[in-house]
């Protein structure tokens, strides 16, 4: 009776699928980058610290491909290097904020009841504060550097996590074939933390990947404000930061160039994360 | 004349798949026409192509002429003219066709304000005529309503009107009563047949049902994968079928007719010998327990007394689910309980295998207590032990991500200590006796058929080695021939291991085949209780006698149902 017809399946079936150029695009993009970061050191023209006075602000040049900032240091080698933090920084924020909130996401929406309103209202409270804001909070508390604004943003996205986590589990509790295993003898953790769970991961994950562009950005803004990665580590929110006073001399180039690359990367992440979310999760906004 | 000719028309997909290959097929003006078929037989498929409803890219070749007007390559405006003047159309699940958050009186004057330009009290009065002949009690009243507001049947009524509004020539049902109760279903036929007799339209009744086929339809025709097998008067092919494939149909379709022995197929023999076997005998042939006959008479496995059960919403009245069910199964034996939608059946179930605890009564399963949700590690691997389950259907109650044979083995190991090696021997030994074998075991839920499913749910519940077995509506999800070798697989395990079967279900003809007692509920009450047989020739309950009148057969008398309905007049 349930059971979707032929001709109800063919009329359902997906349409062919569109996109695959820009996906493969920025999964090239990522891939290269995140070769760049690894590599740093084997890739990159010049030391990102190395100062040259005797080339200061100059443009595109054989020697220097994208140039050089105020203290002569080159862009390219810069760039590459700031990569490092760049990537590490949202891949840490990702991963733990994934692992946290799909544990809480399972507890409140398996367990339900006074759990789940519980959670669900220091949720609510978490999402009333920007993540930045919270960022700003823990340096202020902890000091700069990256290690405070990370774990701050993990707990600032971790309910985003949680709370589609919630909905699934919820919704896959309900479904026959829980009451099946409830019938056949298994426990309710068992349930939980070996069937259920794996069978949301995939849709909770491919979601979590969309997180990754936002924190980028943010942790970005973070080390523009001079509060995240402290120089002269090479980073591309300092980077811009630096090259601020450039700007007003006419030399936008150590501005443009890391600016460029935090679009290049959000987009490209953005471009996966929505593919990712469409092809396992039937496309369920975030 | 001829309203609708289909000929040799012919569709694939864009990937080559050829859905439907060479299908002619003809409806007069004012007759009734069956297109009768298994799921994915393309019987759906080709009644959408009169109507342009192709799925996307797909290329046909052939004709099919509505009217007089070729439908396939018709540009998009004539197409809705054709929609609009020529044909309507029911769909199966009224529910999933109708705007929720619209009125009826919205979906209704629609159509009638936009398309024939009529003014909203035109409209109005015309909705309500139309509602009035689909037989709605309070017509003005229904037009203010939401679609929750009305019942699965009164909304496959509006749905009715809604294809008529348009007055078409042709009318269009795609398994317009699938979704109902038995007695719904019935009320709904009659409505369509008088329909069909005022406005002389003629009618493509689409229907899995050959039962349902042969009692309504002047002709019909048989398809199976995207072919027509068979075609002709309705009664002669469900007396005298002549393909191979309607042969097979005819026999793996259940019947209630309780004299006619089972129809020349090898499908229903088994079955038929169990419960021949087993009514005459208090005791079933295969018995392992040793009588110590003095006392008790009747050995029973199964004993469920004075059970009820009461939900209470906030802001509602409590729903009494079950009302002081008492049931007794003896060892070996299999009831069947009966029911429609809502009458507690469900209920009733899943407290016997601990999914729901029970507000007062007890279960007993061979004596030992098994009321109330278990708890405990204990409680609950012994309550498994006891009761296992077969659920609807099989397409949800397996896990997607788990393959067959891995399925088995969780259950398996979980009550057992079996290594692994002798574990995975005793997966394929279920397996084979569910008829799958090696192959299916390595096999995702998504890549095997419904019957194959249910299959692999049945060897699960075998594998704990439960002492009784539920099986909640576990046929009414398959198809015909898929259900009837599944009733033979349970026929032969109650055989072979003389398990204890408590089958749920709504189809009477379905429980004949597999128990030998069986009780009707209603609203949560049993309302008659006794041997299938008997209970099938002489129901002493007017609700069994109407449950049986509701049953369509080739020789249904409709006016002796509408009759029934009237004088019964049963609430919804």
């Amino acid at each position: 009776m349930t059971t979707p017809t032929m001709a109800v399946k063919v009329l359902r079936a997906p349409r062919v699928r569109r996109g695959n150029i820009s996906f493969n695009l920025s999964l090239a993009v990522l891939a290269v980058m995140t070769l760049a970061a690894v590599f740093a050191p084997l890739i990159a023209p010049y030391d990102p610290d190395a100062v040259d006075f005797a080339a200061i602000y100059s443009g595109p040049t054989p020697a220097h491909w994208l140039g050089t900032d105020a203290l002569g240091r080159d862009t390219l080698s810069r760039m590459i290097f700031g990569a490092r933090t760049a990537l590490l920084g949202p891949l840490l924020v990702v991963v733990s904020s994934t692992i946290v909130g799909i544990l809480l996401g399972l507890l409140a929406g398996w367990r339900g009841g006074w759990i789940d309103s519980v959670l669900g209202r220091i949720f609510d409270v978490i999402f009333a504060f920007p993540a930045l804001l919270i960022a700003i909070m823990a340096v202020a508390l902890f000091g700069k550097g990256l290690v405070a604004p990370v774990i701050a943003m993990s707990i600032a996205y971790a309910p985003f996590v949680a709370r589609l986590t919630r909905t699934l589990v919820a919704s896959e509790r309900s479904r026959p074939y829980v009451a099946a295993y409830r019938v056949q003898g298994f426990s309710g953790g068992w349930i939980a933390l070996r069937r259920v769970l794996p069978n949301v991961t995939p849709i909770v994950g491919a979601q979590s990947t969309l997180n990754f562009g936002y924190v980028l950005a943010e942790l970005a803004a973070l080390s523009f404000l001079g509060l995240g990665v402290q120089a002269p580590t090479a980073d591309w929110g300092a980077m811009i930061n630096e090259a601020q006073a450039g700007l007003m001399g006419g030399y936008f180039l150590p501005a443009i160039v890391p600016a460029m690359a935090v679009v290049i990367v959000v987009v490209a992440v953005n471009v996966i994360g929505e593919e990712l979310s469409d092809r396992i999760g039937g496309g369920i906004p975030a | 004349m001829t309203l609708l000719d289909i000929s040799r028309y012919t569709l694939d997909l864009p990937d080559g798949t050829r859905l439907l290959d060479g299908v002619s097929l003809s409806v007069a003006a004012g007759e009734t026409v069956g297109l009768v078929g298994e799921s994915g037989s393309g019987k759906s498929l080709t009644a959408r192509s009169v109507i342009g409803l192709q799925p996307r890219g797909a290329t046909t070749t052939g004709s099919v002429r509505l009217d007089g007007r070729e439908v396939l390559g018709a540009p998009v405006g004539d197409l809705l003219t054709l929609r609009r003047s020529s044909a309507g159309m029911v769909f199966q699940d009224p529910r999933a066709g109708i705007n929720p958050v619209r009125t009826i009186g919205d979906h209704l004057t629609e159509t009638l304000r936009l398309v024939e330009r009529r003014s909203a009290a035109d409209a109005e009065a015309r909705a309500i005529e139309l509602l009035r002949a689909v037989r709605l009690p309070r017509p003005e009243d229904h037009l203010r309503q939401y679609p929750h507001e009305l019942s699965g049947g009164m909304l496959q009524r509006v749905m009715i009107a809604g294809a008529l509004t348009s007055s078409p020539r042709l009318l269009i049902c795609d398994e317009p009563t699938t979704a109902l109760d038995v007695t719904t279903q019935a009320e709904i036929i009659a409505v369509l047949g008088e329909q069909r007799a005022t406005r002389g339209m003629g009618m493509l009744f689409i229907t899995h049902d050959l039962n349902l086929a042969a009692s309504i339809c002047g002709r019909v025709y048989v398809m199976n994968a995207g072919r027509i097998e068979e075609e002709g008067d309705a009664r002669q092919v469900f007396r005298d079928p002549q393909a191979p494939y309607t042969r097979r149909l005819v026999a793996a379709t259940p019947t209630i007719a309780v004299a006619q022995p089972a129809a020349a197929g090898t499908a229903a023999d088994a079955t038929t010998d169990v419960a021949a076997d087993a009514a005459p005998a208090p005791h079933p042939p295969v018995d392992t327990a040793p009588h110590v006959d003095l006392s008790p008479p009747v050995d029973l496995m199964l004993d469920v007394r004075s059970l009820s059960k009461t939900y209470r919403m906030h802001g509602k009245p409590p729903v009494h689910a079950v009302v002081d069910a008492t049931i007794e199964i003896a060892r070996g034996g299999a009831l069947a309980v009966v029911g429609e939608s809502g009458s507690g059946k469900s209920t009733l179930a899943r407290m016997i295998v601990g999914l729901e605890a029970a507000d007062a009564g007890d279960i007993l399963v061979d004596g030992a207590a098994r009321t109330g949700v278990p708890r405990s590690r204990a409680e609950r691997l012994a309550h498994s032990r006891s009761v296992q389950m077969v659920f609807q259907d099989p397409y949800l109650s397996l896990d997607p991500r788990i393959p067959a044979g891995r399925a088995i083995e969780d259950a398996l190991r979980l009550h057992s200590t079996l290594s692994t090696r002798d574990a995975r021997t005793r997966v394929l030994d279920l397996l084979e006796q569910v008829g799958l074998g090696e192959r299916h075991a390595p096999a995702r839920p998504r890549t095997l058929s419904g019957g194959q499913r249910q299959r692999v749910a049945i060897a699960r519940a075998l594998a704990i080695e439960p002492d009784v077995l539920v099986m909640d509506e576990a046929t009414s999800a398959l198809d015909v021939s898929v259900q009837a070798q599944v009733l033979d697989l349970v026929a032969r395990i109650r055989r072979e291991r003389g398990l204890t079967v408590l089958f749920i279900s709504h189809d009477l003809a379905v429980v004949r085949r597999v128990c030998e007692q069986t009780v009707v509920m209603r609203n949560g009450e049993i309302v008659e209780r006794g041997a299938t047989a008997a209970l099938l020739e002489q129901p002493q309950h007017p609700y069994t006698r109407l449950l049986l009148d509701s049953v369509p057969r080739p020789d249904w008398d409709l006016d002796a149902l509408a009759a029934i309905d009237r004088t019964e007049g049963i609430p919804a």
